[in-house]
């Protein structure tokens, strides 16, 4: 009985202590728990993150043998999954696959709308000073319903100018790839030029 | 007393002035070096006439080497990783590829991240006013074309942070043809879980030989008679296009700043007058010589992509 007082009264002098409401002397000393005392500082410093001084428990290694000597209850292997293994390269996001039909870039089919209405402007106009710049509209600007009655001339002509739109999809998304390559091919270029200077002094 | 006011404000403004001088270039510099060296994840628009693109831009630097996401938003998309000195290009419906360069290609030039003083042959760097873009101070940059035949490009640079605001080809009357605006940007102190992902996983390796091809046989081919001032020849060869299997003859210029590609074609059945197509600052100009075609893309005026165009000429 008067040790298990001693203990609590023990167990209250170190936390007056940690916490600074009791002097560390001779006399409060004698009745410090050091243990008690590493573990209170140790939750202190996990409770402000304080990493660095803070051990580390491992108990995964207890885990690991407690359950090797776990029965097993069910055997089933666990399927390896392979998919990443087939290509080692990373597929950014899942809308990749859905909107795959949305297909070539969204400012190239916004080139092929204005295919339409500036290509088929009267040939004979001369297009000198005068060039025609119009901004895109977003929605196609050709009505479907038009094209059903078209007589057989117009659908040829229709014919070519969805080859002359193909065409310019193909040319604005060709800039596009190359031009990604232009600044690299500029910056190798001027390595290599310096190289030649530096060769020829 | 006033003659010494009027000496010493004399002084102080044409002190200033000099100080804004050499800041327009600084300025530049700072914002170079703040988009490599700070963690920040922010939203942008490009306005192209009546369409909008909207991309989000991540960056983060993670002990010294570079991080990057460039994803465009609507449409069919287009993701642009960077880690390092390699960018990786997601395109829907092609593999993606790697390329062995320290900038990503996307709206905003690469050479503005990167060495200015490459562009001082062709344009000048001039300090505009200020005003307020998404809620912070900013300073207006304006690259100003030396040549009368190129855009020119306009840059708004915060003021505290030195981060890009917002951009914009302007044409030589002063209107803006293609703006980019930043709608939303939060610096963060470490990079973003998403980057530090991304950094984890694998990327096609690099396309390997990433030289100044210049084919001598495509070169010869055609002979372009005409081009604004300061493009370079970057790259010529024959190849078919992507999307519809045409041959073509294939040039790359560059200026540093705008990049413009000619390409000469069989032509197409039917009678079609030459003309030109635009999308914001791009423009398409095809030139039917009746032989073959010319087409001209690049972010460029449509009367300099005529002019280069009508230039094409076989060789003599």
């Amino acid at each position: 009985m008067a040790q298990a007082e001693n203990k609590v009264a023990e167990e209250l002098t170190t936390s007056e202590i940690f916490d600074g409401e009791l002097p560390l002397n001779a006399g409060s000393e004698a009745r410090l728990d050091e243990q008690k005392f590493a573990r209170y500082a140790l939750i202190g410093d996990v409770m402000r993150s304080d990493k660095q001084e803070a051990p580390c428990i491992d108990i995964t290694k207890s885990f690991a043998i407690a359950l090797e000597n776990e029965a097993v209850h069910s055997v089933s292997v666990p399927q390896q999954e392979t998919p990443a293994t087939k290509s080692n390269v990373v597929e950014l996001s899942a809308w990749r696959k859905p909107f795959a039909q949305v297909a070539i870039a969204a400012s190239v089919s916004l080139f092929a709308i204005l295919g339409v209405n500036t290509m088929s402007s009267d040939p004979a106009q001369p297009v000198n000073d005068t060039l025609q710049l119009q901004s895109t509209p977003f929605a196609g600007g050709v009505s479907p319903v038009s094209l059903s009655t078209e007589p057989a001339l117009e659908s040829a002509a229709k014919g070519i100018r969805e080859l002359q739109q193909q065409r310019i999809g193909a040319l604005v998304l060709e800039h596009q790839r190359q031009s990604r390559m232009a600044y690299a091919l500029q910056q190798t270029g001027e390595e290599t030029q310096i190289k030649q200077e530096e060769k020829e002094q | 007393m006033r003659a010494l006011v009027v000496v010493l404000s004399v002084f102080f403004s044409s002190w200033l002035w000099a100080n804004e001088n050499i800041s327009a270039k600084q300025l530049l510099k700072d914002m170079a070096n703040a988009v490599h060296h700070r963690n920040f994840d922010a939203s942008f628009v490009v306005v192209k006439g009546k369409s909008m693109e909207p991309y989000r831009w991540l960056h983060g630097n993670l002990g010294g080497t570079e991080l990057e996401l460039l994803s465009l938003l609507n449409g069919a998309g287009l993701e642009m990783v960077r880690i390092g000195d390699k960018v990786t290009y997601f395109e829907p419906k092609s593999d993606p590829y790697t390329i062995q360069t320290d900038s990503i290609a996307g709206p905003i030039p690469e050479v503005l991240f990167k060495n200015i003083d490459s562009l001082k042959d062709s344009y000048d760097f001039v300090l505009g006013g200020k005003g307020r873009i998404v809620d912070r101070p900013a300073q207006l940059v304006r690259l100003e074309a030396k040549d009368d035949s190129k855009y020119n490009y306009w840059l708004w640079i915060d003021t505290e942070s030195s981060l890009l605001l917002k951009s914009a080809y302007v044409n030589q009357q002063g209107e803006l043809l293609e703006q980019l605006q930043l709608t939303h940007i939060s610096v963060t102190e470490n990079p973003t879980e998403q980057l530090l992902e991304l950094s984890k996983k694998q990327f096609p390796a690099p396309i390997s030989g990433l030289l100044q091809t210049i084919d001598s046989g495509a070169k010869s081919n055609w002979q372009i008679g005409w081009l604004p001032q300061g493009f370079e020849l970057l790259k010529s060869d024959r190849h078919k296009l992507d999307l519809n299997n045409e041959l073509a003859d294939y040039y790359l210029f560059s200026d540093g700043l705008v990049d413009i590609s000619v390409f000469v074609q069989r032509p197409l059945p039917g009678q079609r007058p030459s003309g030109a197509l635009s999308s914001g600052a791009t423009t398409v100009y095809v030139h039917n010589t009746g032989a073959f075609d010319v087409s001209v893309v690049g972010n460029i005026p449509a009367m300099t992509a005529k002019a280069i165009a009508e230039s094409v000429k076989r060789p003599l």
